[in-house]
This record gives C-alpha cells, structure tokens and sequence, in this order.
C-alpha cells in the first residue's frame, strides 16, 4: 500500500454510499435545469468543434512540413521541434494559458482546444504520411510533377481516410475535454460543474454530468456511423488483392 | 493467339546507352556489373531474368531514380537524374509503371490517368482539380484505347488486376511519352489477361511510335513481343537476343545456336 499517495480502498468502499446520495440529489433538482445544461452543453460542443475545426486546419499544413518523406531535415526538424513544445500541455494548462491572456470565457477554451488539436492531429498526420506506400509517390513523382501537385494527387488523397478517422477521434476527444476547460474559467459545461460542486450542490453538478455522458455517447454513435459509411468502406477496398 | 511485335520504326539511333554500367543500393554489393546496352529509337525491348538479378534497377538508371555508381547512362543523350532540374521537363517523356502499379488507390480512375498530364497543367488549376478540356478529351480517348472505357469514374481499388494495369498504361499514355517503362506488368496475371495486356502495350507502342523498355521473368512471353531481349544474371547481362524469321538469334556473341539458348535459360529457370 503506498503511504506517499494514501490511497486506501477502505475508504473507497466507506464512500460509495455517498453516489447514492448524489443520485437521490438529482430527483430533488428543479427540471429546468435540464434546459440550462442543455445549452452549456451545446456552448461547449460549438467550443470543441470550433477548436477541432481550426486545429485541423492549422495541423495539415504544419504535419505536410513535418513528413520525412516530403521535405528536407532543414525544414522538418525544426517543425517537428515546435509540435513536440506544444504536445507538452496539456489542453487545461493551455487553458489556464489563455484565459491570463485573453480572459476568463469560451474563447480561452477555444483557444486550448486549437492548439491541443495542432499538437496532436498533426502528429498523427505526419506519422500517416510517412507510412503512405513508396509506389505511388515514387511513380507519380517520376513523372516530374511539382511538390504541391504531388501533395494534392498522391499524399492526400492517400491519407484521407487516416485523416478523417483521427479528426472524427479527436472531436469526440475534444468534447470531453472542453467540458472540464471550465474548472479553469475557460467556458462550457464544467463552469456549471465546478461552481455547484463548490457550493456542496452535487445534485445539480450530477445533472450536468449526465448531459455530458449523455452527449459523450451520442457523439460516440455518431462517428462510429460516419467511420463505418467512409473509413471502414475504403480500407476494405484496399484490401481487394488484384 | 497471334503475336503483334511492335512496328514503329526502329531507328538507329539510340535512345538508351548504357556504358559499362554498375549499379549498388549499399556501395558494396553490386546489383548490376558493366552492363552495356544499345536501345533503338522505337524498339520493343525486353528485359528478362530472375528476381533479384537487378532488371528493376536498371529500368530505375533510365529514368533517373537512381544513379549508376560507375560507368554512364544516357537517355536521348541526356543523363537521367530525377532530382537535377535540368532533366525535369524531359521526366514526363518516360513513363514509367512499377512493378505495384503506383495506383492512387481512392482515386477515379480518370484522376489517376489525368495524373500523367500534370506536368502540362499550372500548379494553381491542378491544385483544384481543373483540367483543360482537351487534357480530359485526350484523357478519355486514352481510356478508350486500353479498353476502359465506362470505367472513368470507378475508384481504383474497386477494379480487377488487370483493369489496374490498364489504368497504370493509360497514365503512362497521358503523359505523351517517348519511352515507355514497365516492370514485371503481367507477372501476377494469369495467362490470357498477360497477353491482353500485353496486346495493349504492343498496340500503344506502334501507334503511337514509343520505345517500349519492359520487364520480364517469362521469356518465352519477352521474344513473343520484343524485338531484343537482353538476359541479366546475377547483375550481368549474359545474352542479347531476338527472334529473327521465326528463329532465335544471339545478338551479342552469336556464338549460341536456339536450342542452346533455350536449354540455358531453362537450366537458369530450374536453379
């Protein structure tokens, strides 16, 4: 048993009883409440995407530089250097980041978002590009095209169905996170959630929880949906052995 | 089935001259040794031999992806480097078809082909996918041509290997070339799609007055279509050879008879 951490499982178990009480707390809480937690939920949804949306649109190009396969040490050290320096925050360091510069709100937290989804999309975009098969680049690339028409014919079209799975990933990842942004002041769901836990109001904090697990599972359908109708479809077509 | 040998007129003149080339990925195992190689403005021409006896690495020393490490190679007198800008505009005169094809596998197949008009497009219309419309017209007659016409808009990976292979001759096709590079096209096929395939090429390199430089490890299928074929073993080539008035003739040495020649390449087959 770690005495540094005190962890004990007695109290664990002593302490179960006390999600009862929250549970019956919830019966208690006025329905209109509901209705509050559905729109802070929906601010935080508009949070994560927006973040999600402007992320991706920052980590393509930056994951384009930073491929050993398209560009030389020069230009892909130093730009893998930078998206290592912002993979070490995490998003609500980032978001205590923000909201000292531009204030406590839903900007800081779009903020934080953008900049996890940099940090992260465009690793995983340039791992994918680098993993694209050597054939295609190498034909087309002895045809003497220009290196923007072999990002535009080979290396996108080649990682599309990579992209869209990691964008659909990180969504989903990014609402979650979004909902806690606002312990720090930064918007959405979890300054509802800090604020009545603060005031011993757990029924009315679990309220807001169940909204986001609710959120969480539908977000979590949906893109298994999308992944199905577009990844799953292409990666079985790439299976087909000629 | 009937062969059909290239016709394009052959001329004298070379348009690939190899010099006691050699040729290493790792500086110390030769994957070929002082290969000298004369091939004819519009010849059919056939590479043939084993895995591993560097038939693709010398199709890689003629379009430039790699370097020969003595000796020199020179396609229509000039020296083949994909990275020397000099020899940029002179890349898409080669069309080259590995032996995977290179296919963009999520791509139409009309995409894939317009791939090969690229170097005639400006950077900002490709970059949005806008052809001119005679690349797309010439595009599609090219389809047409190798038999895939109907198929324009079908995503690569959803097609049969042979209709792949049709896709990669037609993007070579696009490109407008002079030469034309194939590595082991028909090898996976099974015997009457190799020989469609094969019919495509030859029909293309006639009409259209292209050399034809391809890969082989079937020899009986290399003399039925090329006017030469040279036989690389182990990194060298051990033999130039052509059917001549339905007969097999030693080009290089002349000293084997047909049945010798054909004894020493099954004996070659058998190792």
């Amino acid at each position: 048993m770690s005495a540094n951490v005190d962890a004990d499982p007695r109290d664990f178990v002593e302490g179960l009883p006390n999600i009862g009480i929250m549970l019956q707390d919830i019966t208690e809480v006025d329905s209109s409440l509901f209705v509050t937690a559905f729109w802070s939920m929906l601010e935080t949804i508009e949070m994560a995407f927006i973040g999600t949306v402007v992320g991706v649109a920052i980590a393509l190009p930056l994951s384009l530089l930073a491929a050993r396969n398209l560009n030389h040490k020069f230009v892909y050290v130093p730009v893998r250097a930078l998206l290592a320096a912002i993979r070490t925050f995490p998003s609500i360091l980032w978001a205590i980041l923000f909201v000292i510069i531009v204030g406590l709100g839903p900007f800081a937290g779009v903020l934080a978002i953008t900049m996890y989804t940099v940090g992260f999309i465009a690793k995983l975009q340039y791992e994918a590009i680098e993993a694209i098969d050597a054939d295609p680049m190498d034909a087309v690339g002895a045809i003497g095209v220009s290196k923007l028409q072999l990002i535009r014919f080979v290396v996108l079209p080649e990682s599309a169905s990579h992209l869209l799975s990691q964008i659909l990933y990180i969504f989903d990842y990014n609402i979650r996170q979004t909902s806690i942004l606002g312990l720090v002041g930064a918007g959405g769901i979890g300054f509802y959630i800090i604020n009545y836990i603060k005031f011993f109001e757990y029924g009315k904090a679990a309220v807001f929880m169940l909204v986001v697990l609710v959120t969480v599972l539908i977000i979590d359908w949906v893109s298994v949906r999308i992944r199905d109708k577009y990844i799953i479809k292409s990666q079985r077509g790439m299976q087909v052995k000629s | 089935m009937e062969k059909q040998k290239g016709s394009a007129s052959i001329s004298t003149l070379s348009i690939v001259q190899m010099n006691d080339v050699s040729a290493s990925y790792d500086s110390k195992d030769y994957v070929l040794k002082n290969i000298r190689l004369s091939i004819p403005r519009g010849a059919n021409y056939a590479i043939v031999g084993q895995s591993g006896s560097g038939k693709s690495t010398l199709l890689k020393l003629i379009n430039g992806m790699m370097h020969p490490s003595n000796g020199k190679v020179l396609v229509d007198y000039k020296v083949p480097n994909t990275s020397d800008r000099k020899f940029k505009p002179f890349m898409h005169k080669i069309g080259y078809i590995p032996q995977n094809l290179g296919l963009i596998k999520n791509s139409t197949v009309l995409e894939n082909i317009l791939i090969g008009a690229l170097p005639r497009v400006n950077g900002f219309n490709s970059f949005f996918k806008n052809f001119p419309d005679s690349e797309i017209k010439n595009a599609k007659k090219i389809l047409k041509q190798v038999g895939l016409q109907g198929k324009a808009e079908r995503k690569v990976y959803m097609l049969s290997g042979g209709e792949k292979r049709r896709v990669a001759i037609a993007r070579a096709l696009v490109q407008k070339p002079e030469i034309i590079l194939a590595d082991e096209i028909v090898s996976e096929l099974d015997h009457m799609t190799a020989r469609e395939i094969m019919d495509v090429l030859a029909e293309a390199q006639s009409t259209m007055n292209l050399t034809a430089i391809m890969v082989h490890h079937d020899l009986q299928l290399a003399l039925e279509y090329a006017d030469r074929v040279a036989v690389i073993k182990e990194g060298e080539k051990i033999l130039e050879i052509g059917v001549e008035a339905d007969r097999i003739v030693d080009f290089q040495t002349g000293n084997y008879t047909q049945k010798e020649i054909l004894e020493m390449f099954n004996t070659e087959s058998k190792e």
